[in-house]
């Protein structure tokens, strides 16, 4: 049979895509519906904790830090209650990460603040001193792309049910709301901050990169 | 053993040696299960590698090509009828055997679940500390809490509990002028004691900075007349009334677990509660610890 | 046979991929010796203001190697290999040709923007899928280019039975092509949202633990189809054809080729263990992984007996030891995969130096060792000229096997040592160690990585100064050589 599939190379191609297409059904179909469930109270991503999302992909933090913590002792200790699937029901795509060159930060929100984070991110030496993670002062001066968060925003309300717009939960509206909305959330951020620029810009009606980002570390949680 | 299978076991050899050695001085504990497996795991990748590869290589010394060719022939390449080699095919046959028998019976039988597993292994924790540290006496909690503190706190307060130059409280001493008199203008309401809220400005001007003065001078001498306010609730020797309100002299048990207990937003910055992350001996020992800066 | 027919083969478009490989090869290496140096050495992160941090160019790196230099390799060699194989010469249609040369400039531009976008930051942050929609859009449409090239010179082949490398390229092109588009499914947000924001963002189809089992499915599929696969396609030509030796087995290549197909992609969920997905995944992910060592431990093996007897061979002929040292390589990081992958190893290896200290046991010793020791065979005959300097060769063979011992020694006990100081618990029940503390006991191995990488680097080189002198200086050679490759 493998004489002839070899002089047959439609029928060698076949045999070879049946061969290896099959186990990606089974493995992942089964558990597709069951695992994008939210876990109860679950809520998505202001439209400022979205931007702050992007500059966390932008400036590639998930090449040392993981987003995933196991069940082991050992990490709940260090960072918090073990990971359920439901709590990246809004995740689109997924952070987990596959390297921890840095510490895990999927409930950082729980135990680090806006103060330290702006401390943290402008030179990371000055609160760890053998840190080796690079200082990302760009963040405190380039401005976040809100108008693209707030399409995500609508995207996934709309082709994925995500759940803004109601009661009790996130308001998204229209884009001037999004954005005053994004602004005002800002505000209180930067009030924690001791930047001026910052401050300056924010009160200016812009965004830095590093508030939408603290808005989404004190999210994770 | 020819020299080629020889060099590449003491090659296999030479780096678990120095894994081990490295671990080792780490003081990590090569009893506990997984790190037994791993290093297990570790060796059989380098002694099955070289070792196998060393085999296969000396035979291109020892052995010569040999047997049937096919009629393929493919751009000057052609190929033996040659039987499978022994230990390559029992051995597949033995994984898939070995994975058929795990899949059906070794694993399903077991009912795994890791969630199971990680509820056994904090079981297994408490029996052996929780219990152990009930009635741990002083030196043993400064210690431990010291441990915790370097792991927990350190990330903000620096490893020396300094605060980093300002960046978070600087626990070797208790507030600082400023800190005070912002207290003192703000007010504060976040720390859950008995007490509730201090009101906001409780005195100003000359007084507050006479009392704040005094306050971080170690409330020695004659306490200024406008600290008769604040004693009302912190006492006339500033340490709180027994818990109702927060020692402002030094910290002291009572404080630290509140502070762990609701976090605490200031003029510095904010830290966040630990309400939940650690246990009721870890919080002693941190206070402990606290206290012996 | 012994026919000059051979000469006859149009080697235009395995040129074309031949400088690109080099090229992307540099450059991929450069980028990747210096985050190996920032991670020794932080302050390296503001080389080049925002652009220049570890993470912004790690990615460059990791995309850089794998699409840029090891695709480069995989099209190089397969557009030389398979004329051969099938005796047949791509100028013997018109049609054909046009396609190569479309197939390569609408890569090497599209290549371009890839680089100039995941510079930017543009990116989906899906590791090995990081390219933005557009980008995706050009690179299924490379693919569909290079399958109608593929299997265009198939249907027009001499030789009616295919050699056990056009298997291989066949899979490569099939199993890249099935996940490549499930993983890649996103919705570009711009049009979905009415016009609001950057054209080129999306969001995935598929979200959190679902998008993480697809994402792994692929991402570990990925390394089998483009790590893994294509490079057997390769040692299964050049290993014989360099040598002179008839291959070992038929029923071991038949065995492992369609052991490995079925089995690889049972496997990914071993990127997934101890994570939210089901535990039955995990589990199937872990006992597939461990099967996996045999059909991979095949191929290698019949390579090493097919050189049974030739010790001379393999002192005397440079490209020889590049490949039998390839086929170790091969065998070292396909029993340690499988290892980490048992659940109670993975607890330790898993987020660790271990896994990149895999992974460049793979890539060095097996991926790019390869390549190199192809390209070098073909020179002479796609250029008609002598191999500029075997000395050379030699001399990189030994810097490169040194940077690759102290590369994957040095990120295995770094890796080892801080999954173990995670875990530790001091006599008070207490973690051990602080998170910073497991980061500063790796100095150490981070300096000799970065060290090893400067020696790989310079071996590479050593080799694309070798290749380039082949091409413009070294000596003219009238008749092709049968076998082993002439070199000076
Ligand atoms: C080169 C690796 C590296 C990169 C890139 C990196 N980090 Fe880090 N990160 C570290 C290391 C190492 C630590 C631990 C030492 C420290 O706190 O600085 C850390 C710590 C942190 C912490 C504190 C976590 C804790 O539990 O103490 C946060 C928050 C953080 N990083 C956020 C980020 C963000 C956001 C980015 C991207 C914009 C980023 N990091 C990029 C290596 C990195
Ligand atoms: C009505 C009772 C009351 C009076 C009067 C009062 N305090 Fe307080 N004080 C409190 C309480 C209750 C807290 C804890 C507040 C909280 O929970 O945040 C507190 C907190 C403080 C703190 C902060 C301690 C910490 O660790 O955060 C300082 C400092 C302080 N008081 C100083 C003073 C001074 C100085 C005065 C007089 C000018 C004064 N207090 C008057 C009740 C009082
Ligand atoms: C995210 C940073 C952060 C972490 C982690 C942190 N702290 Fe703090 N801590 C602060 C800051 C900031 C302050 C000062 C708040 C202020 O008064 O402005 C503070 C204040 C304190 C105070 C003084 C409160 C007072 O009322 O005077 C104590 C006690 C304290 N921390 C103990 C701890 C202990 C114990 C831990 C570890 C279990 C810890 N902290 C972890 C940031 C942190
Ligand atoms: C039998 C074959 C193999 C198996 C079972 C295997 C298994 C594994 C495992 C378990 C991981 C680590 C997952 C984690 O915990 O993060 C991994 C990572 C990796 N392996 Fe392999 N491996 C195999 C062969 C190879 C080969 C031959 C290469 C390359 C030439 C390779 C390249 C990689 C890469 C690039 C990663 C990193 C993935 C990431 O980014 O996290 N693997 N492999
Ligand atoms: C000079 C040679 C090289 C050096 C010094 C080097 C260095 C590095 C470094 C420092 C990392 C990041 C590891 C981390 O985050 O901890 C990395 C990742 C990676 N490199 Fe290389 N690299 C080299 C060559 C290559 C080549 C040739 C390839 C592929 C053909 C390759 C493929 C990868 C991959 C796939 C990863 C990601 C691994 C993961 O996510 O686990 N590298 N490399
Ligand atoms: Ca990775
Ligand atoms: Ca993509
Ligand atoms: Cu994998």
């Amino acid at each position: 049979m493998f004489h002839w599939l070899e002089k047959n190379p439609f029928f060698f191609a076949v045999g070879v895509f049946l061969v290896i297409a099959f186990a990606g059904l089974v493995e992942i179909l089964p558990n597709f519906g069951e695992a994008s469930r939210p876990v109860v109270g679950l809520k998505p991503y202001t439209v400022l904790e979205l931007a702050g999302k992007e500059v966390y992909k932008k400036d590639n933090c998930i090449a040392c830090h993981s987003q995933l913590i196991r069940p082991f002792k050992s990490e709940t200790d260090r960072y918090g209650q073990y990971s359920l699937s439901g709590e990246y029901a809004y995740d689109r795509p997924f952070l987990w990460g596959s390297k921890r060159t840095g510490p895990d930060l999927h409930r950082i929100g729980n135990y680090r603040s806006t103060d330290w984070h702006e401390n943290h991110m402008w030179d990371p030496k000055s609160v760890i001193p053998q840190s080796i993670m690079p200082a990302y002062k760009h963040q405190f001066s380039n401005i976040a792309d809100i108008e693209t968060a707030y399409a995500e925003a609508v995207t996934v309300k709309e082709l994925f049910n995500t759940p803004y717009d109601v009661d009790g939960g996130v308001a998204l509206g229209s884009w001037e709301d999004a954005r005053a909305a994004a602004l005002a959330e800002a505000k209180e951020i930067a009030a924690d901050m001791k930047n001026q620029d910052v401050k300056d810009l924010v009160a200016n009606d812009q965004i830095p990169e590093i508030v939408a980002l603290i808005a989404y570390m004190n999210k994770l949680k | 053993m020819n020299s080629l299978m020889i060099k590449a076991l003491a090659f296999s050899a030479v780096l678990m040696g120095a894994t081990i050695f490295v671990v080792k001085y780490m003081n990590v504990d090569l009893s506990d299960p997984v790190n037994l497996i791993t290093m297990l795991g570790a060796a059989a990748i380098a002694f099955l590698t070289f070792g196998v590869a060393a085999k296969y290589i000396n035979q291109m010394k020892t052995d010569k090509a040999e047997g049937e060719l096919t009629d393929d022939n493919w751009d000057g390449i052609g190929e033996y009828k040659n039987e499978l080699p022994g230990g390559w095919a029992y051995s597949f046959l033995g994984t898939i055997i070995w994975a058929m028998w795990y899949w059906t019976v070794g694993y399903p039988v077991n009912a795994y679940s890791q969630i199971g597993e990680y509820n056994k292994e904090v079981k297994a924790y408490n029996a052996q500390f929780q219990e152990m540290h009930k009635n741990a006496d002083a030196d043993t909690l400064q210690a431990m809490g010291e441990s915790i503190f370097l792991v927990q706190c350190a990330p903000c307060h620096g490893e020396t509990a300094d605060g980093l130059s300002g960046k978070a409280q600087d626990l070797t001493a208790r507030m600082a002028k400023d800190q005070i008199l912002d207290v003192i203008a703000k007010g504060s309401n976040q720390l859950g004691f008995p007490m509730g809220a201090m009101p906001a400005g409780m005195a100003s001007g000359a007084d507050a900075e006479a009392i704040a003065d005094y306050i971080v001078g170690g409330m020695q001498g004659q306490a200024p007349a406008a600290y008769a306010t604040c004693a009302a609730c912190h006492g006339a020797d500033g340490q709180g009334m027994n818990g109702m309100s927060p020692n402002i002299t030094k910290y002291d048990e009572k404080i630290v677990t509140q502070v762990l207990a609701n976090g605490k937003k200031g003029m510095i910055g904010k830290m966040p509660s630990f309400n939940n992350r650690l246990t009721p001996v870890q919080e002693k020992a941190l206070a402990t610890y606290l206290q012996s800066l | 046979m012994q026919s000059n027919a051979a000469l006859e083969y149009d080697y235009s478009v395995a040129k074309l991929f031949t400088y690109t490989t080099i090229l992307f090869g540099i450059l991929g290496m450069l980028i990747g010796t210096l985050i190996a140096a920032q991670m020794a050495f932080p302050e390296l992160n503001y080389l080049l203001g925002e652009y220049g941090t570890f993470s912004r160019l790690r990615p460059l790196h990791t995309n850089i190697v794998i699409f840029g230099f090891t695709l480069s390799g995989v099209w190089a060699t397969a557009y030389y290999v398979s004329q051969r194989v099938l005796k047949v010469s791509m100028a013997e249609s018109k049609f054909l040709m046009a396609l190569g040369k479309i197939h390569f400039w609408l890569y090497f531009f599209g290549a371009l923007a890839a680089v100039i976008t995941l510079g930017m930051g543009i990116t989906q942050s899906k590791e090995y899928a990081v390219f933005e929609w557009p980008i995706d859009v050009v690179i299924v449409l490379i693919w569909v280019i290079w399958g109608l090239s593929l299997f265009g010179l198939i249907g027009i082949r001499r030789e009616k039975s295919l050699y056990i490398s056009m298997w291989y390229y066949i899979a490569t092109f099939l199993g890249i092509a099935m996940l490549y588009l499930f993983n890649n499914m996103a919705i570009p947000t711009y049009f979905a949202s009415g016009g609001y924001g950057s054209i080129f963002h999306s969001v995935s189809v598929y979200s959190g633990t679902n998008d993480a089992l697809v994402q792994w499915w692929y991402g570990h599929n990925a390394v089998a189809f483009g790590f893994t696969v294509p490079i057997i396609a390769m040692i299964y030509y050049f290993l014989p054809k360099e040598s002179g030796q008839a291959i070992y087995s038929y029923k071991l290549s038949l065995l492992s080729f369609w052991g490995l197909m079925f089995v690889y992609l049972w496997a990914g969920s071993h990127h997934l263990i101890w994570s939210t997905v089901p535990d039955w995944m995990q589990t199937m992910g872990s006992i597939f992984s461990v099967v996996l060592i045999l059909p991979s431990w095949g191929s290698a093996i019949n390579m090493l007996l097919t050189m049974k007897g030739e010790w001379n061979q393999l002192t005397e002929n440079p490209l020889i030891k590049l490949m039998v040292l390839a086929s170790t390589f091969y065998m070292l990081s396909t029993i340690e995969g499988p290892i980490q992958s048992i659940k109670s190893v993975n607890a330790i290896a898993h987020f660790t130096d271990w896994i990149p200290g895999h992974v460049h046991d793979g890539v060095l010793g097996w991926v790019v060792f390869m390549i190199m020791a192809a390209l070098f065979h073909m020179a002479p005959r796609m250029f008609k000229k002598e191999i500029y300097s075997k000395k050379l060769i030699d001399m990189q063979f030994w810097l490169q096997t040194t940077a690759i011992v102290l590369y994957f020694t040095s990120m295995w006990i770094a890796g080892i040592t801080q999954g173990m100081m995670w875990r530790a618990v001091d006599e008070y029940g207490n973690l051990m160690y602080s998170f910073i503390d497991t980061v500063a006991v790796l100095h150490p191995y981070y300096t000799i990585r970065a060290v090893a990488g400067v020696l790989y680097l310079l071996g590479f080189f050593m080799f694309a100064y070798n290749m380039i002198l082949t091409m413009t200086a070294a000596k003219t050679i009238d008749t092709e050589p049968q076998f082993r490759s002439p070199m000076a």
